[in-house]
């Protein structure tokens, strides 16, 4: 076919593009072709798969049958999935009082440091490299009644909590777990743009009578803004789909106190085996998200952000 | 001293009793980060050469009181830890080949070639960035076992090749690459195929390193989806610790730590020697304005 099409276009083209062109198009067409394939196969072929898989009822054995909207009836029927919403928010919620401030603080921190800025940095950021099954071996055993955080509590007074049992402490122990592994990538990006903000602006302000604080309010906080911006958005868009941590430290216990929404569409299909109402529940996921997603994409185009 | 270019605050500020107070007070609020930051991960160091006794006393202590470097080769011993740790490296390096080789040859003609429907391509690449990944785990892990992929290596590679955030990082590489370098290969006779793997490539090894960086803490950390994708003589090692040794019972705690530090001494290592370049190739990578 295509020898057919590269001697038709020579018949129709004039005698010094046609090489070019032809060619050109031809070898352009294969570069692509893997990328077009696996694209397809892995991912818009799941994805148009889901909401398909969405109307029907999956059996590996005897075939698909189709249910209509049963699987979406049976969604709005279990009081698991209202739960799940709220500890989904929750979770976000907690995400951004505990752990979003973090990065922000310490970058001011790091970039006002006159010595070991580098060390200070690495210190950061060394936890992001830890695996995850190590990090979750580890701080169970750091959670423990008789582990080291309660030793410290009950040097300074306070009584021993359970971290992990405790409903009303799993999350919160989930998201400082979270927040000690990842907030040194986001200080990263933080400190980056604290230290692209030109010296003179301070100069200037500080003659102009300036305090620091007025400083780091009206200079250098406008200054990241933009950064502020995406990472809350990146945030929220990772923290809304969070499920692994929940489900390897506590299996969304004690008594479904970190159930995540994504956690729940795991179960559904893994431990439930009803991939109908998984796939029905990732499509409503994915309307949620759209809109986070569509502000994302205006927030990273207007910044002149990249990635 | 060396001169220190001024920051926020300048020389005439840190005179003030008040503000130099409250830069002791940042700095030490910065070493107490640095402590938190660094206590877990040599805790667990530590905890490897104790007695299981004194691992599980109260209050815990950090040095050992008596130094058992014969839980390292006994953690060794428990697993066979060589064999997973050879699933991990056969991942990482089929990911790496497909990215190359897919993604590199994709990302080189949407940037330097003639390509029909460029933009619908371009497009139809990067529409599956809005779509989040869990959304359609499920769907995806029943293709794979439609595709009759589940199982092998092959459900992982495979899928590396369909990562459009790598793509938009590839392309606006290589974008940045004068295309007058790719004319005169074509004056001078190259194939498209010679120009991208004795230009392009080689042009672009700093970008490729990145994605290099970000596959192989895939491969070392990823856990939950190659648990359910691959079969049981085909798991990394990440599987492999959360399976047998993370869910064991009947593991004493000092070799469960003397394992946990065996696998996150690597990446700590690399980290800690290549950190330079590792973190200049992260602000490539990364969201930078």
């Amino acid at each position: 076919m295509e020898q057919i099409k590269a001697v038709q276009s020579t018949l129709a083209k004039p005698q010094k593009q046609r090489s070019g062109w032809s060619k050109g198009y031809l070898w352009g067409f294969l570069f692509v072709l893997p990328a077009l394939a696996t694209f397809t196969l892995f991912l818009w072929l799941p994805i148009f798969k889901g909401v398909l898989n969405s109307f029907y009822y999956v059996d590996f054995v005897k075939g698909d049958s189709f249910v209509g909207f049963d699987n979406y009836k049976a969604i709005f029927s279990d009081p698991d999935v209202l739960t799940s919403v709220k500890n989904t928010l929750y979770y976000m919620g907690l995400a951004l009082a505990i752990g979003f401030w973090v990065p922000i603080l310490f970058a001011l921190c790091i970039s006002e440091m006159r010595r070991f800025q580098g060390f200070a940095r690495v210190a950061a950021y060394l936890p992001y490299v830890v695996p995850f099954v190590v990090l979750y071996g580890v701080w169970r055993w750091l959670y423990d009644p008789v582990g080291p955080i309660n030793a410290l509590l009950k040097a300074i007074g306070i009584g021993q909590i359970n971290f992990m049992v405790d409903r009303s402490w799993s999350m919160i122990s989930i998201v400082i777990m979270e927040t000690w592994q990842s907030f040194g990538s986001a200080m990263l990006i933080y400190l980056a743009a604290i230290l692209s903000v030109p010296r003179d602006w301070y100069e200037a302000a500080e003659i102009d009578g300036a305090g620091i604080w007025q400083r780091i309010r009206h200079i250098t906080l406008p200054a990241i803004r933009n950064q502020i911006v995406l990472l809350l958005m990146l945030q929220l868009i990772s923290t809304s789909q969070g499920f692994q941590t929940h489900y390897a430290m506590l299996d969304g216990g004690p008594n479904n106190a970190t159930l995540t929404y994504a956690l729940l569409i795991v179960k559904y299909a893994f431990v439930r085996q009803d991939y109908g109402v998984a796939s029905a529940l990732g499509v409503l996921m994915f309307l949620a998200l759209s809109i986070l997603a569509v502000i994302q994409y205006r927030v990273n185009n207007k910044g002149g952000v990249q990635g | 001293m060396k001169s220190h270019e001024r920051g926020i605050m300048s020389s005439y500020d840190l005179q003030k009793p008040a503000t130099r107070w409250g830069y002791y007070a940042m700095n030490v609020l910065v070493v107490a980060m640095m402590c938190c930051m660094i206590y877990p991960i040599l805790i667990s160091m530590f905890n490897g050469l104790k007695l299981n006794t004194e691992v599980n006393s109260f209050p815990p202590t950090f040095f050992p009181r008596e130094w058992h470097f014969e839980n390292y080769i006994k953690a060794w011993n428990y697993i066979d830890l060589p064999f997973y740790f050879r699933n991990t490296i056969i991942l990482f390096v089929g990911n790496m080949l497909v990215t190359v080789v897919v993604l590199g040859l994709a990302s080189y003609a949407l940037s330097k070639m003639k390509v029909p429907f460029k933009k619908g391509i371009y497009y139809y690449f990067l529409m599956t960035l809005f779509i989040p990944a869990t959304t359609y785990m499920i769907p995806n892990f029943i293709n794979l076992k439609d595709l009759g992929l589940m199982g092998s290596f092959a459900a992982i590679w495979l899928p590396a090749g369909a990562n459009a955030f790598f793509l938009l990082l590839l392309k606006t590489f290589i974008d940045g690459i004068h295309v007058e370098i790719f004319e005169s290969a074509r004056i001078d006779g190259a194939s498209e195929l010679r120009s991208f793997f004795q230009i392009a490539f080689p042009l672009s090894i700093p970008i490729f390193a990145t994605l290099a960086i970000f596959l192989f803490s895939t491969a070392w950390n990823d856990w939950f989806w190659p648990s359910f994708i691959l079969s049981q003589e085909n798991k990394p090692l990440s599987v492999a610790i959360k399976d047998f040794v993370l869910n064991a019972r009947r593991l004493d705690m000092n070799i469960k730590f003397a394992i946990l530090t065996i696998v996150m001494l690597p990446p700590i290592v690399i980290f800690l020697f290549f950190q330079k370049f590792i973190l200049r190739g992260l602000y490539m990578g990364g969201v930078k304005g």
